[in-house]
């Protein structure tokens, strides 16, 4: 098949999104599986363009409009993208049979273009090879993400919205300074290009415009102290955007950020912006934990706890190292399948005990037995006890902190399973341990198997990570091999 | 010495940036947003500027010699449009936060803490 | 107090930062790399004299199928957080005659005129989103004249899908016949209108792709002006 067909990643979601106006004539019981269907859609696509790239071996370039780069937009679709663009359309589609018992605000066909576009732009982000195409995608997601927030129309639902649009206002002005630094002394927006010319920008002006970069992209990869929107919106949004958010849309501005400053890892401004996002991801931790633990409310508990994972998988890319950068691929992963099934599972318990509330909490393994299972494994998983998923990544996080001799990094991660543990004990303690009045709730057969799926995955990766780590690693690979990088974007010969 | 649009475009930016940080109605710091986004456009199009060349419309007379650099104007006038959808965006979610606190000042709307 | 001063220190030290990195890009050099390509060969292959528009719609077409995302997204969230179970026009009196009478005479022209500058967009500065600025325009005046005025909304919403769901197509078409997504296929593989090139029956797709940008950008404001003066009456929610 033709590989220029990947370009369907995009060009589906948003014909499909452009249809639902038509569609809502046909009644609103409609939208919600059409909604799936797309998905499911999509997912096949992007199944296929993952078997491609991972058989071959070989990335897929999308040329838009049949012009070579840098003179038209090209996507890159490597073995990284093609990795995630696969979580974000799995992950979507389970998110949209979610949808249909999560979401009774009205008005549902507006939500439903809200979520296709959302899944759009994180695709798009991860997909493009083009830094001010970058800009457009991550607006795209921005604002459907902002418009998500604010759904459900309550105070603290627009208040969380408006923070996000503040900080996100502030963010895109400062990504846009850096891009205009770098068009100014480069003269291209190719993200291959600019890794070519990198060496011979002047490095107060690269680091000047990295830095810009990595600040407008903090908001979107919510570390500090541009996460501030992050709990609120994560507390506020409804549960299904929740899932999204934490499962994929911080993931692809993270993964932004990293693209954008390893394309200047031969010049002398590289060192300096690895201790910014060392820094920054240091804090990240730090503080996510600290709130996650006088939290009452569960989903704002977990919102701190993934803010706090993002800030290790920074810390992981500030290494730099090619073991470092291999285990935060797989930090990755292996968060948002987790946080992908915790959000889920507390979200289902929201919507049929009424509130996240570390009350409905109680005895939830009486009420909700499967739900409650569900959420002690994921628990136990991201605290990072052996045979489950996240043990390996963390684990490897350590090894690649340990060989260049960074024992503050080592710390930081102990410390932080610390911390989890105190938290998502007394999670688990009240779930199982603690009594309630309240009656055993026949749950739900979907869910329960979306639940089920996810715990297999995250048991079945901690008992044999080896076949998901070459995956990972050859993803991680093409995130740090720029060399390979430039070599496979068919640059045309535009040179000064 | 930088020239005079720059240091017009990092004024405008700064000016926006202040009001935000220190501004404490709603509508105000949304203005200063916009003022921000004001400032980084004008700095695009001032880094393609060429001295001395015309707009990048090449009939009768201008030549590809003679036109400044299109892709800053192009950029600007995507950024242009996705500055107005966010506005637009903001304040929407003002309209919503002010039905439910009746006011837009910022230090009396604390719903969510800690 | 402390705020203030706080903020002026972080505001000094990030233009003081701003300032040293672009005293490095010098203002109005000839720095265009890529620029030059597009200005060399603008004309040969797409068909447009405006090189900005060439390179808006046909060298960075992801861009601006984003951009009317981006704005489409906007109208849509704008309708999903004022949605309310009835919502009214709460204008207190109609426009003054004045008012009421240029709206009426006047909206055919500045349609028209907002036509004439989306059309003409490979040609003259201008194209879709400035023209369909200009198009939502004159239903805002209609808004401020006539107190009782609502759009036709079942003409309007699926107009907006569909042109937005065409520029896609557009693109798809590209895709089957040249085998790239946004591919020009009316100048690159039908020739169409090479000799033309400077007037308006030339540049491939440029002028269909405006003018459906067009269409959607005057709908899409149209619907968020429409919603914004709209308020929730009492007792519906």
């Amino acid at each position: 098949m033709n590989p220029q067909y990947a370009s369907l990643l995009i060009a589906l979601p948003l014909f499909s999104a452009f249809l639902v106006p038509l569609i809502k004539r046909a009644g609103k019981k409609v939208i919600l599986p059409y909604l799936t269907l797309v998905t499911l859609i999509q997912t096949g696509i992007a199944a296929w363009a993952f078997k491609e790239v991972y058989t071959t071996g070989k990335p897929i370039i999308v040329l838009a409009g049949g012009f070579q780069p840098p003179v038209g937009i090209n996507l890159y679709i490597g073995h990284f993208a093609a990795l995630f663009v696969l979580i974000i359309a799995v992950v979507s589609f389970f998110m949209t049979v979610f949808s249909m018992k999560a979401i009774d605000v009205e008005p549902i066909d507006k939500y439903a273009m809200l979520f296709l576009l959302l899944m759009l732009g994180a695709t798009g982000m991860i997909a493009t090879g083009d830094i001010f195409n970058l800009f457009v995608f991550m607006e795209i997601t921005a604002i459907s993400a902002y418009a998500l927030t604010g759904y459900n129309k309550t105070g603290e639902a627009s208040e969380a919205a408006m923070k996000y649009i503040i900080l996100g206002g502030i963010g895109s002005s400062f990504f846009l300074v850096g891009v205009a630094l770098l068009y100014g002394s480069l003269g291209t927006l190719n993200l291959a290009q600019i890794a070519m010319l990198a060496s011979k920008m002047n490095p107060t002006v690269a680091q000047a415009a990295l830095a810009l970069l990595v600040f407008g992209l903090a908001v979107e990869a919510e570390l500090f102290p541009l996460n501030a929107w992050a709990p609120d919106a994560y507390q506020a949004s409804p549960h299904p955007v929740t899932v999204m958010f934490s499962a994929f849309v911080v993931k692809a501005g993270l993964y932004a950020m990293v693209r954008i400053v390893y394309l200047f890892k031969d010049t002398p401004a590289f060192m300096g912006i690895l201790n910014l996002i060392l820094i920054l991801g240091t804090l990240t931790v730090v503080i996510g934990e600290l709130s996650a633990l006088r939290q009452t409310n569960v989903k704002r508990m977990l919102a701190y706890s993934s803010i706090a994972q993002i800030g290790l998988i920074a810390v992981g890319f500030g290494v730099a190292t090619p073991q470092a950068v291999d285990a935060a691929v797989f930090h990755m992963v292996n968060h948002a399948i987790v946080k992908a099934l915790m959000f889920l599972a507390v979200g289902y318990v929201a919507i049929t005990l009424g509130c996240p509330c570390i009350e409905s909490f109680k005895g939830l393994g009486k009420k909700m037995p499967l739900t409650a299972f569900a959420i002690t494994v994921g628990a136990i998983s991201i605290v990072g006890i052996p045979l489950f998923n996240i043990f390996w990544s963390k684990f490897r996080l350590l090894l690649a902190a340990l060989q260049v001799g960074k024992t503050g990094i080592v710390a930081l991660i102990l410390g932080a399973s610390l911390v989890e543990a105190v938290y998502y004990f007394r999670l688990i303690h009240a779930m199982w341990f603690e009594e309630s009045k309240d009656e055993k709730v026949e749950e739900n057969l979907a869910f329960s198997i979306i639940m089920l799926l996810l715990v297999a995955l995250i048991i079945v990766i901690g008992v044999y990570p080896e076949p998901v780590w070459n995956l990972v690693q050859k993803a991680a690979t093409d995130l740090y091999n720029v060399a390979n990088y430039i070599k496979n974007v068919p640059l045309l010969g535009v040179s000064p | 010495m930088i020239s005079a649009y720059y240091f017009g475009a990092i004024s405008l930016i700064l000016i926006g940036l202040y009001a935000i940080l220190t501004k404490r109605n709603l509508l105000k710091i949304l203005v200063g947003l916009s003022i921000m986004e004001t400032g980084v456009n004008l700095l695009l199009i001032s880094v393609g500027y060429v001295s001395g060349r015309t707009a990048p419309i090449l009939t009768e007379g201008a030549t590809p010699q003679t036109a400044v650099d299109p892709i800053p104007q192009a950029l600007v006038l995507t950024a242009i449009v996705i500055g107005v959808a966010t506005t637009a965006l903001a304040l929407t979610v003002a309209i919503n936060l002010y039905e439910k606190y009746k006011t837009l000042d910022i230090e009396k709307i604390r719903g969510l803490r800690g | 107090m402390v705020k203030r001063a706080l903020a002026i220190i972080i505001i000094l030290i990030t233009g003081y930062w701003l300032a040293n990195a672009l005293a490095q890009v010098p203002f109005g050099a000839d720095k265009m790399l890529v620029g030059k390509y597009y200005l060399e060969n603008v004309k040969e292959q797409t068909g447009a004299v405006n090189a900005v528009t060439a390179v808006v719609v046909n060298y960075r077409g992801f861009d601006t199928l984003g951009e009317v995302t981006v704005l489409f997204i906007a109208a849509t969230g704008v309708a999903a957080l004022l949605w309310r179970k009835k919502r009214e026009r709460t204008a207190k009196s109609e426009g003054s005659v004045v008012l009421q009478t240029g709206s009426r005479l006047l909206l055919p022209f500045i349609m028209l005129f907002g036509a004439y500058i989306f059309i003409h967009g490979h040609l003259t500065p201008g194209g879709g989103f400035p023209g369909g600025a200009t198009i939502a325009t004159a239903f805002l005046m209609l808004y401020l004249a006539f107190r009782e005025y609502e759009i036709p909304h079942n003409v309007f919403e699926p107009l907006e899908g569909l042109a937005g769901m065409s520029y896609v197509i557009v693109g798809l078409i590209g895709l089957a016949i040249g085998g790239y997504f946004l591919f020009d296929w009316i100048w690159q593989t039908w020739q169409l209108g090479h000799a033309n090139i400077g007037r308006l029956f030339s540049a491939g797709f440029i002028p269909i792709i405006y003018t459906l940008i067009g269409l959607k950008v005057g709908t899409e404001l149209t619907g968020i002006v429409d919603n914004m003066v709209k308020e929730p009456k009492e007792g519906g929610q």
